[in-house]
């Protein structure tokens, strides 16, 4: 009985080690992606073309959500293990690209012209850090603010055209408050509500980013008025509070003026909101053109064992093939020059409305702002936030807040 | 070697050590080794892929004189801890009152202790939809009872976000503490309360001399693992409002997670640890004291 227990237990041990040693044996790239576990199906799809080109490289994908992305990727990077392939929200990838943690794409974007010539003109330069010629990221989707007017309710305010600055907005919003009702309601996250600020003439951080811009008399007078704004309720404090769920729900309820927001934010918000069609929804660019990025990218991780491998899935995942399948899973612009075009053009028959959207979401790619290529982005996003909200919900005198920021900020940028 | 294990005593001296020994590797290697990095972390600059470097006392000076979100959310958990001891009223008077022989106490103890085992990540969905100002039962309630006029944001209210989250905490925990308390109340020899009536001693006369008193253990305890309990509360505050609006709702969990992974200051995390850790220590050992050292011991020990 003993010995045949042994040998059992032997025997399994034996096995467990074969079973161990051949999948450590068996190379492997992963990748991860941000939130988007719907789209399984088509990045098996991926995976498929991939094995054609790399039968030998097994790949395993990852998806978290927005909340748990950055603890995951974190952790496997303290633990050096990224993943192969990332997918990075916003401007997230600049601390990771100045820590040498990302690899530079230029050299493959140098070397392959169908890989560096499908993206739109000036799509690549979002990525790009330093001199320019490092190339951290490739566009995988693409949000960007826009203004979403409510024609019922600027009728009704007897408002003829869209605000096409930041007094004319405001004015607007006065006109169109009430009972129940708001003028304006923004998305706060990631720089959202920055045009607003930019409409003013004011920027975040000096040309070279080595201090503060912000603090200035015009800042003062915007925060002000928006502060104001919120108070009287012609801006909804969904602006200053909520993320992503409230603001877009507030504007489904068809009670808000007019909505900055993501072009994604309008679909969503669309899908809740029947009303929200091209006969009730006129979609304009925010005033003085301003807009802020809510976009993806795809990077590949500097330790990877499979650098040609990895940049390969990425060639694949941005093909014209698979960012067709992906901007008609998701109505969404993927900055791929054959792609987009032929999105546009579907949804003006379909969704005019939709088309309108993305078409204006595409174009006036020079006048980005709220975007911060730095490694600190996210220090001085969270300094310049929680001293300036308070001041945005009347809960602090906004000179006095932006003075707080404006501390925190250098503070940030001039220690480590 | 034979030698050492010849005598009896040392055979069961090596016996006790063999039978602790996992248990103790595993506390080793996943409490005192990880709080040891912590403390080296804290005295470096770090962060994912880079080297570590000495850093000294930065952490700790930039915490004590420029971080001034540090101090909020020191405040917060602070305030944070005040729900504990309303816990403990409440708990109290629960208990006292399920202790009585009345019809279907059972029912009752059963339905206190529900919220308890709940999923913390649970209780913080349904408080927000309680306190949601468009569709939310607490809003509902005011508003038909006519003591408010327009829907308060709860959560997003900087007034009024802390005290919501504290409601939602104290309904979570209230009921282990009124089972904690109950035990401890049939854990008091009824002669006393006998001795005390042929004495003529009224009811609060008894409640103050005799329960109160032999109360004691049981209510330290509950008081740190209410402490403990305010200073782990990470899921409750991050469903119910991420720690805002600002950092009004921020507790010392949730700012030292935000730091580690929102803003990659894995070092800076670290210090916070250090003086979240120490702050800890020390209410733990004053309320120990205060419990003459024996907290909890009439409801594990005897």
């Amino acid at each position: 009985m003993f010995k045949t227990l042994t040998t059992l237990i032997a025997g399994s041990v034996a096995a467990l080690a074969i079973a161990t040693a051949s999948a450590a044996a068996a190379e492997k790239i992963t990748v991860l992606t941000w939130n988007i576990p719907v789209y399984g199906e088509k990045i098996a799809g991926w995976i498929t073309d991939f094995k054609a080109l790399h039968p030998d490289i097994d790949v395993e994908w990852i998806d978290k959500k927005g909340t748990e992305w950055a603890t995951f990727y974190q952790t496997q990077l303290a633990a050096g293990t990224p993943p192969d392939v990332v997918n990075i929200q916003g401007a997230l990838w600049a601390e990771y690209a100045a820590n040498g943690q990302l690899l530079d794409l230029a050299p493959y974007l140098a070397a392959d012209a169908d890989f560096s010539g499908r993206f739109v003109p000036g799509a690549l330069d979002m990525w790009k850090m330093g001199d320019g010629a490092a190339t951290y990221m490739v566009p995988w989707y693409f949000n960007r603010t826009l203004l979403y007017l409510n024609k019922k309710m600027l009728a009704e305010a007897g408002i003829a055209k869209a605000p096409a600055t930041f007094d004319e907005l405001m004015d607007a919003a006065e006109k169109m408050k009430g009972e129940g009702k708001s003028g304006f309601l923004t998305t706060n996250f990631d720089w959202l509500f920055w045009p607003l600020f930019k409409m003013n003439g004011v920027d975040i951080l000096n040309a070279d980013m080595s201090a503060a811009a912000f603090n200035t008399p015009e800042a003062v007078a915007t925060l002000t008025r928006l502060a104001e704004a919120t108070k009287s309720g012609a801006i909804n404090n969904i602006s200053w509070t909520g993320r992503w769920v409230e603001p877009n729900t507030a504007f489904a309820a068809g009670n808000v003026g007019m909505y900055m927001a993501p072009n994604s934010a309008l679909f969503w918000a669309a899908s809740k909101g029947e009303w929200i069609n091209a006969d009730n929804v006129e979609v304009v660019q925010d005033p003085q053109l301003w807009w802020t990025p809510n976009h993806h990218g795809w990077g590949v991780s500097a330790s990877t064992k499979h650098a040609d491998a990895a940049v390969d899935l990425v060639k694949i995942a941005t093909s014209d093939k698979w960012q067709e399948v992906m901007s008609n899973t998701f109505s969404l612009l993927t900055l791929n020059k054959n792609v987009d075009p032929k999105l546009i053009e579907k949804f003006r028959k379909e969704n005019p409305l939709k088309a309108t959207t993305l078409e204006l979401a595409g174009s006036e790619l020079d006048k980005i702002t709220g975007y911060l290529k730095s490694p600190l982005e996210a220090r001085v996003k969270d300094a310049f936030w929680t001293s300036v909200q308070p001041a945005l919900l009347g809960e602090a005198d906004p000179k006095k807040a932006l003075d707080a920021a404006e501390a925190k900020v250098n503070r940030i940028l001039s220690r480590r | 070697m034979a030698s050492i294990f010849a005598k009896k005593r040392h055979r069961e001296l090596a016996f006790i050590w063999s039978l602790l020994a996992p248990a103790l590797l595993i506390y080793l290697f996943y409490r005192v080794v990880p709080l040891l990095w912590n403390v080296a972390l804290s005295f470096s600059f770090w962060s994912p892929g880079k080297p570590m470097e000495f850093a000294g006392l930065y952490h700790y000076e930039e915490m004590a004189f420029y971080d001034d979100a540090f101090w909020t959310v020191l405040a917060n958990t602070a305030v944070f801890m005040l729900a504990t001891p309303v816990a403990i009223a409440l708990a109290l008077a629960l208990a006292l009152l399920v202790d009585q022989n009345i019809r279907g106490r059972s029912i009752y103890r059963t339905i206190i202790f529900l919220p308890y085992p709940m999923m913390v990540v649970a209780v913080g969905i349904v408080w927000r939809w309680l306190y949601n100002d468009s569709v939310g039962l607490v809003n509902y309630a005011l508003r038909s009872l006519g003591l408010i006029e327009r829907p308060i944001a709860f959560l997003e209210s900087y007034d009024f976000a802390m005290m919501s989250v504290m409601v939602a905490a104290i309904w979570q925990i209230v009921g282990f503490f009124t089972i904690i308390i109950l035990t401890g109340l049939q854990n008091i020899p009824a002669h006393l309360y006998e001795a005390a009536r042929i004495d003529g001693a009224r009811a609060h006369h008894r409640f103050w001399r005799i329960t109160l008193p032999l109360l004691r253990p049981s209510i330290f305890l509950c008081v740190i693992l209410g402490v403990i309990a305010s200073f782990t509360s990470f899921d409750l505050i991050y469903t119910m409002t991420g720690g805002g609006p600002g950092l009004a709702t921020e507790l010392l969990i949730t700012y030292i997670y935000k730091t580690s992974f929102s803003l990659s200051r894995f070092d800076y995390a670290a210090a916070v640890t250090v003086v979240m850790f120490l702050l800890f220590l020390a209410l733990a050992t004053i309320a120990n004291r205060l419990a003459g050292g024996d907290a909890g011991k009439v409801d594990i020990a005897d």
